[in-house]
């Protein structure tokens, strides 16, 4: 699957759902087989007021529509990436009714390929020690847009907001494991401190 | 949070200065990183020095223990110095006058039932 993230913080909030339906629409007409597009829910954190998400069959679909996709966002303040996913791990593949959590992340440049592969590896192991993360896919970035060059994104899907703020984030494997890449005081800190975490209602499963 | 209430979280610094560096680095951390760190909730336990000697030629290691009141108080710890300039470049200075350093955290098996039960 070929995919496509956006985040838009817009500089005019009116226009929130028409260009939510604008996006659907224009996703349709180049075929997305997969398409989400809801507002952000509170917590996110530059995370944007807008969530939009695709899947193509190909990247030159996906690339097409990204290149049409950039002057309808235009003037908006836009965060993403275009992405391979793989099937990580879907326990939950009827999941209705849930929610959605994307988190951009940038790898530091130069860091050693060996701490990168060791970082994605136990980042993959979250679900197994969290059950609340019902289905999730870890990818490296093919290109991206933004305040970071971003190199990965870290999807789940959650059966609810409280599973995300919940076991998620107060779970050892989390902060006392995992966040060691992230936490300026640990010395294997190796992802850049701006993130984009955005969340957002999900009517049935995307990954 | 005073002395003898219930803290379950322990974040251990464990440095292994350059040699002859030990005594000034354990004498700038308690000057400068400890007093940051208590403003951030963290407790400072106790602190060790291996071997118990000042080494001019070799390395000191030295082992900060601090407790957290719980994963909220950690979260709380992590977001402040994680967002703090001043904290990463005390670790830059401090890690320049290292061979080595390790941060990891970790409860008493009595408390990982507690902390797994999210």
């Amino acid at each position: 699957m070929f995919k496509l993230t956006r985040l838009v913080t817009l500089a005019d909030p009116a226009r929130l759902m028409p260009l939510a339906d604008d996006l659907r629409a224009l996703a349709r007409t180049h075929e997305a087989y997969r398409i989400l597009v809801a507002p952000t829910l509170p917590g996110s954190h530059f995370g944007g007021d807008l969530l939009a998400h695709f899947a193509f069959d190909s990247a030159a679909q996906r690339d097409g529509f990204g290149a049409t996709l950039a002057p309808v966002l235009a003037g908006n303040a836009v965060d993403g990436a275009d992405y391979q996913g793989s099937p990580d791990g879907k326990q939950a593949p009827d999941l209705a009714n849930g929610v959605y959590r994307v988190l951009l992340l940038s790898v530091d440049e130069g860091t050693h390929p060996e701490s990168v592969v060791q970082f994605e590896a136990e980042t993959r192991m979250m679900p197994h020690y969290i059950p609340a993360i019902r289905n999730w896919q870890l990818s490296r970035a093919d290109a991206v847009v933004g305040e970071r060059r971003w190199t990965h994104v870290w999807e789940q899907e959650y059966a609810g907001a409280e599973g995300l703020l919940g076991p998620y984030m107060l779970h050892p494997y989390h902060w006392a494991r995992i966040d060691r890449w992230f936490d300026p005081e640990c010395p294997e800190r190796i992802v850049d401190a701006r993130l984009c975490h955005s969340f957002c209602a999900l009517e049935a499963s995307i990954l | 949070m005073t002395r003898g209430e219930r803290r379950s979280i322990h974040a251990i610094d464990e440095i292994v200065a350059k040699p002859g560096e030990g005594k000034a680095l354990l004498e700038d951390y308690m000057a400068r990183y400890a007093p940051g760190a208590r403003e951030r909730g963290m407790m400072l336990e106790q602190v060790l020095v291996s071997p118990p000697m000042w080494l001019d030629d070799q390395p000191n290691t030295l082992t900060f223990r601090w407790s957290i009141a719980d994963t909220g108080g950690w979260w709380q710890m992590r977001f402040v110095g994680g967002n703090d300039p001043a904290v990463a470049a005390w670790w830059a200075e401090a890690d320049a006058r290292a061979i080595s350093r390790r941060r990891f955290f970790a409860a008493e098996p009595a408390d990982i039932g507690g902390l797994c039960d999210v």
